[in-house]
């Protein structure tokens, strides 16, 4: 498309496109086409004057390309535009902020005294009602306040700071609504995730299929630890399921044939072949606004605070209020009291905090589901990390394949593959991931896959129990032994690498060494974690105690817990927060999520399972650690953010009562300074908790 | 009864019929949406208007951005680095 540059610096450029109108969705189009433009940072597309920021640390030369060779309908092809973007939603708040603003600006310069005034009654009667419908349910809350101030200053005839005052509320509104409303709809999209692969049954056999094919009415097979991705309703088997990304209730429910299953929602436990009903995007979107909505999750327990404090203290302001009258006799002092109502500048400016930390977390890929989660980051002082996928890459791999009675290495790994290929695991990943590199198909000929949440999987293959997993499980568990005169070679097998054994009819038939690097930052960030103020920093895993305790030196952790089984996470955690501590609990995988609910914040690693995910109160979908430090800081931050406006608000606005009582300040400077602060320091809590460029050293 | 009454009343009369006749007419109404339009399209400028001198200020800001870097890389290129460690290390082989 044609364009005009109209500013250009190494590296940002600013550009007009020589276009009709540009709608919202063609922004949106060209937002996303840029940012896929390799080498480009970020991008902001101003629809208005159909102008173009590109922030990039490429070539210029190719984002010029780029731009040139854009076209709205090539573009839209692409899809590279998500399914939900805020774009519409700013544009409406922006133009209900306009408005008002507006609208007030042009009453106060050119409408007559007694126009402007009656519309002031006019507006008044909303607030006025208001206050009364409180009072009549018994409510001392700031809407009777707030109605008090507009008809005391109604009745006094002073229509001008009656006017001020609803303006003031007016735009409070607005903007709390706005910040609500957006934030909802960004954790939303991040919660949406979708599956993209599911098992389809077809006449006997399961297929791995792309989500988008699948039509009502066929059969998906859905294991432990998997998402269902669509609405339907059971028609074999039986699974424990998580429906708290619907319900917010944590206790699975049992799914037995005939009952329904609903998209988004996780099967902890279990097995289940499930009819569908609907095909993908039928709602998924607007449930999860429903219950993000609905859940109290949203509210971190400092902004139920402010809200309860901000009730509490109406009584005091009218008792005030009265006491003022009854002393001075002195209708002004009086109004000088009502029109500080502190109450709403403490309702407005904490959740605006709250929920602008919860945006900027979002720029760092990290989704926080509520801010109450952020206030435990905060608190916190252990982290529990769960090794596999935290603290290792996320992909281990296969170094060495170790054959017991005398059995084929290759045909071993393809056993091996065949079962873990249904397990949404890390170690899982690296055996199918090897059986693929060294080609070995494995067609699926086993014919009933068993779940063991964590411990290992077991399965009939050729009439034959075959079972892999760790070592407490296939031996103590399960029985298994070392073949005859092999015990030698068993002990042999090096322990700096995790181990999977794998049994055919209780017999030890192979050990895969899977090898699992340490992430290349994961000493530095423990120490930046323990240097954030955790006192406590633990690791846990299911690996063999040798292995663990080798990892624990290298990366620095306080605490090792090696062989634990998932409830065991979950009962440390329980034992921890008895004690008084405040837990934090990292994790990817399945056997971590009773542990993630358990901790007062868990935390998710998106690269792993979907129910850790759905589980996890915070994600984080970067691969690096420091994004948990990142994390603190903000937290951190955040609550000194809200402690420092709970304080500034109440002591501002107690001495603006104290001075309008001595009778130096009129009531409409006080309301004028009451309001102008609050505005300002909402403001101020909507900028950055940290520094943009150097976000974990703040 | 005085004049002034009746003629206040007849008054409320006549708007009444007529008067809400006229504010309700269809050509009122034309004119209705022609100000509310133009109200609209005042508002849509004004908020273009506010948009191009966000745009110019954001510039203004990246482009002194641009030249505090500049000014510390010079900076630190008018700086000569103490290598007279290197330099008796190297003279010494």
């Amino acid at each position: 498309m044609k364009c005009t540059i109209q500013h250009d610096l190494p590296g940002r450029l600013r550009v007009h496109l020589c276009c009709g109108r540009m709608t919202l969705s063609q922004a949106d189009v060209l937002e996303y086409y840029l940012l896929s433009v390799e080498g480009v940072k970020s991008v902001k597309v101003y629809d208005r004057t159909r102008d173009a920021v590109v922030v990039y640390d490429g070539a210029r030369a190719g984002v010029v390309r780029a731009l040139a060779a854009f076209s709205f309908a090539k573009a839209e092809k692409l899809e590279l535009v998500p399914e939900h973007t805020s774009r519409a939603l700013n544009r409406e708040f922006e133009d209900k902020l306009a408005v008002t603003v507006m609208r007030r600006c042009v009453s106060r310069l050119f409408l007559p005294v007694p126009i402007t005034s009656a519309l002031a009654v006019l507006r008044s009667v909303k607030y006025i009602r208001e206050g009364l419908l409180a009072l009549w349910h018994r409510k001392l809350s700031v809407a009777v306040l707030d109605g008090t101030a507009v008809a005391v200053s109604i009745l006094r005839g002073d229509y001008n700071t009656a006017g001020s005052v609803m303006f003031m509320l007016r735009l409070g509104e607005i903007l709390e609504e706005w910040t609500h409303k957006k934030s909802v709809a960004d954790l939303a999209s991040a919660m949406s995730l979708k599956v993209d692969k599911v098992w389809l049954q077809t006449e006997g056999t399961e297929v791995l299929t792309d989500v988008r094919s699948i039509r009502p009415g066929d059969r998906i097979v859905i294991r432990t630890g998997g998402m269902i991705p669509l609405d339907g309703s059971v028609v074999e088997g039986e699974a424990m399921v998580n429906q708290s990304s619907l319900t917010g209730e944590s206790m699975p429910v049992a799914k037995r044939p005939g009952s329904p299953v609903y998209a988004g929602t996780v099967a902890e436990e279990g097995e289940c072949v499930i009819s569908v009903e609907k095909v993908s995007g039928s709602g998924r979107y607007d449930r999860v606004v429903q219950m993000i909505e609905e859940s109290e999750k949203l509210k971190s327990t400092a902004e139920d605070k402010a809200a309860r404090m901000a009730d509490n203290l109406v009584p005091y302001t009218l008792g005030g209020t009265a006491l003022t009258y009854l002393v001075t006799r002195n209708v002004t002092k009086m109004l000088a009291v009502l029109m500080v109502d502190f109450s709403c500048a403490l309702k407005l400016a904490i959740p605006i905090a709250v929920l602008s930390a919860m945006r900027e977390s979002a720029g760092y890929h990290i989704s926080v589901k509520g801010g109450r989660f952020l206030e435990a980051v905060a608190k916190a002082d252990t982290i529990v990390f769960d090794k596999t996928g935290t603290l290792t890459y996320a992909t281990p791999t296969v170094a060495a394949i170790v054959p017991f009675g005398g059995q084929q290495e290759a045909e071993m790994l393809r056993l091996a593959a065949c079962l873990e290929e249904h397990y949404p695991h890390s170690m899982a990943n690296a055996v199918v991931e090897e059986a693929k590199r060294r080609g070995l198909s494995h067609e699926e000929y086993h014919s009933q896959v068993q779940y063991v949440v964590a411990h290992g999987i077991s399965s009939m293959v050729e009439e034959k129990k075959v079972i892999i997993g760790s070592a407490h499980f296939v031996f103590e568990d399960e029985g298994c032994r070392v073949p005859a005169g092999e015990q030698e070679k068993f002990d042999a097998i090096p322990a700096a690498y995790s181990h999977l054994y794998l049994c055919i009819d209780g017999v030890l038939a192979a050990v895969l060494c899977i090898h699992d690097p340490l992430r290349r930052e994961a000493r530095e960030a423990v120490k930046a974690l323990h240097d954030s103020g955790f006192s406590n920093v633990v690791m846990m895993t299911g690996d063999n105690r040798r292995t663990a305790e080798s990892v624990a030196r290298e990366v620095g952790v306080d605490a090792v817990y090696a062989e634990v089984l998932p409830e065991d996470k979950a009962a440390f955690i329980r034992a921890e927060k008895a004690k008084g501590h405040t837990v934090i609990m990292v994790g990817d995988g399945v056997n971590d999520s009773p542990a993630l609910s358990e901790a007062d914040a868990g935390i998710a690693i998106s690269t792993g399972a979907a129910i850790a995910r759905e589980i996890a109160d915070i994600t984080v979908a970067s691969e690096n650690l420091f994004e948990l430090v990142i994390l603190r800081k903000l937290s951190q931050a955040l609550m000194g953010r809200i402690h420092g406006s709970y304080r500034f608000i109440v002591g501002f606005n107690l001495s603006l009562i104290a001075l309008g009582v001595a009778g130096i300040l009129p009531p409409t400077t006080s309301a004028l300074l009451h309001n102008g602060s609050t505005l300002g320091i909402s403001l101020k809590n909507m900028t950055d908790l940290l520094d943009e460029e150097n976000p974990s050293q703040t | 009864m005085d004049m002034k009454k009746i003629g206040l009343f007849a008054a409320g009369v006549l708007f009444g019929t007529a008067g809400l006749k006229v504010l309700t007419s269809k050509d009122a109404k034309k004119a209705y949406a022609q100000t509310t339009a133009a109200a609209l399209r005042a508002k849509d400028s004004v908020m273009t208007t506010v948009t191009a001198v966000r745009e110019g200020a954001d510039d203004i800001y990246a482009e002194a951005q641009a030249i505090n870097d500049r000014r510390t890389q010079a900076e630190a290129e008018a700086v000569v680095e103490d290598t007279s460690e290197e330099t008796e290390e190297s003279q010494a082989e």
